[in-house]
């Protein structure tokens, strides 16, 4: 609010010639034009440089309503099979959040400055976590598959690496956030260090916990569902070998279910995120 | 000596969530470990071989063949290129449908529901899916990972948009309109000043997630870096495998350091 009454006065009220009142603020970001313009330039190289035979893909066109038509047209035969994939995909994608979760919030401790003052072990972890949430899950997975085999192992151990990546950097983020005085006043009182973090650290950034945990499972199910794709079990395997196979209804029905999953998941997480808010 | 009573640090309210919360974890814990077998003390007994595996097999990181080194950076530049150029066009794309997403500013609010459940369908559909369907009717390319990331990515913004709309500008937009400003006028005035550092925010992050996905829609045939690193895991050639990751992670840290201070510069 004071923000926007603050433009207000600064705004400056001219009269042009038609009468018309002039309202552009003074306080304007010049950066932004820069950044759409360079933007802009970007993409044209970008799009150049790429070269994409846009005649070529645009005489498909027709292919693509075809294969939606086809896809369209579920067929439920191999139900069972994907149901069982699904719940797969759904126990891989959890199982990950949990351990994930856990190790998070471990390594989280061991990242954030406030709570380890060591120098340079935060650091450490910071800059080890960094690296592994740079590299995307699939690539991950794909590691563990060519390291443990084929199986679920190399699907949770692939969706942990960079699960746990994302919740150190973003527990870290929150036990930062806490006021020294609060730490300080436990400390100072006697209380030793695992205590403190147990009975302070954890139930103060408690629910930004669960908004993070809400959010990484939404993503985790959907990088779950695709890793079926690079070779791993569930859901992604079924919808890729049935693309493959021209077998459009069964796929059709596989993602059909992913989407309803998704939906779900996301429903579930904004209702959460409203009641603890 | 033990008479004393310890005082709970905690509200009351907070530790039924607090233990709530830990329940479900443990029981859905429980529940999908029975189902995928998953053990870890299994992985923890393998674990000599793992790490034998990797220290034989990906270290040192070895550079690809010399007439490759070339290659490898141009398909690094594709990845870059694939996930600027369709990050824009969806943005530009999701702009003008997100104007039509809300009901406080669209000229159709009836409308609105529709656009909203549309995008929220394609969003729910990873890239990956979009890609493979799309492969399998226009072929492999970096077209059609081209229009696989600009999907998923319009969808993303569209609700992206419509939320920085929902969030900032309705008082302006309403008074606008009382004094009789037309819909392309109060787009002009009222929600792009006001939404633009948003939208420019969101951009961004749909830029960070889509260097990472590019990367994937890659390794399925789009092309780029993800589609070589894939062919040297392919050819078991791990060593070159682990300098390419190497290169993928200075690639999406640069980007994302580049990002994250274009941001900060645009939110000042």
């Amino acid at each position: 609010m004071n923000k926007d009454r603050e433009e207000v006065i600064n705004s400056s009220v001219v009269i042009c010639r038609g009468g018309k009142i002039k309202v552009t603020s003074r306080e304007k970001n010049r950066f932004i034009p820069a950044f759409i313009t360079a933007a802009a330039v970007l993409t044209i190289i970008s799009l150049w440089y790429l070269d994409i035979e846009w005649i070529k893909l645009a005489s498909r066109i027709p292919d693509v309503g075809n294969v939606f038509w086809k896809l369209a047209h579920f067929n439920f035969d191999k139900l069972d099979l994907i149901l069982e994939a699904l719940i797969e995909t759904i126990s891989i994608a959890v199982l990950s959040l949990i351990y994930s979760l856990v190790m998070g919030i471990v390594f989280g401790m061991l990242g954030s400055r406030n709570i380890i003052k060591t120098k340079g072990v935060a650091v450490l972890v910071q800059s080890l976590f960094t690296f592994f949430r740079a590299v995307p899950t699939p690539v991950w997975v794909l590691l563990m598959l060519v390291c443990l085999g084929m199986g679920p192992e190399a699907g949770v151990a692939g969706l942990c690496v960079h699960t746990t990546a994302f919740f150190t950097k973003s527990f870290a983020q929150s036990f930062e956030d806490i006021p020294a005085e609060t730490l300080e006043a436990l400390e100072s009182t006697g209380t030793n260090k695992l205590s403190v973090f147990v009975n302070a650290v954890l139930p103060a950034s408690f629910s930004q916990i669960i908004a993070w945990t809400g959010m990484r499972l939404e993503t985790n199910f959907s990088e779950c569902a695709i890793l079926g794709m690079v070779g791993a079990g569930g859901v992604g395997f079924v919808i890729s070998r049935n693309l493959q196979n021209y077998d459009y209804g069964t796929a059709g029905l596989a993602i059909f279910l992913v989407f309803i999953i998704a939906y779900f998941i996301e429903r579930l997480f904004v209702t959460i995120k409203k009641r603890i808010a | 000596m033990s008479e004393y009573k310890k005082i709970s640090v905690m509200a009351r309210g907070q530790k039924r969530l607090y233990t709530g919360f830990i329940v479900v974890i443990i029981v859905l814990f429980v529940l999908t470990s029975i189902y995928t077998n998953f053990n870890p003390v299994i992985l923890i007994q393998n674990g000599e071989a793992f790490v034998e595996f990797i220290v034989n097999d990906f270290f040192p990181p070895a550079l690809p063949k010399e007439s490759r080194i070339m290659g490898v950076f141009s398909s690094v530049l594709v990845t870059l290129a694939l996930a600027v150029s369709s990050t824009t066009i969806a943005a530009v794309l999701a702009f003008f449908v997100a104007l039509f997403g809300s009901e406080r500013v669209s000229v159709f609010p009836r409308f609105a529901k529709v656009v909203r459940g549309f995008a929220t369908f394609l969003r729910n559909i990873p890239a990956l899916v979009w890609a493979f369907i799309l492969f399998s009717s226009l072929g492999i390319g970096t077209g059609v990972g081209f229009i696989a990331l600009l999907i998923s990515s319009f969808a993303f913004m569209v609700r992206a948009f419509v939320e920085t709309m929902e969030d900032v500008s309705h008082d302006c937009v309403e008074s606008l309109a009382a004094v009789g400003a037309t819909f392309p006028q109060r787009v002009a005035q009222a929600i792009l000043p006001s939404c633009i550092n948003g939208f420019l925010s969101w951009y961004l992050y749909c830029i960070e997630v889509n260097i990472r996905a590019s990367t994937v829609v890659g390794m399925v045939g789009g092309g780029g870096v993800g589609l070589t690193l894939f062919s040297y895991i392919k050819g078991f050639k791990y060593d070159v495998a682990f300098s390419i990751i190497l290169l993928i992670a200075v690639m999406v840290i640069a980007v994302d350091r580049i990002t994250g201070s274009l941001r900060k510069e645009i939110n000042r």
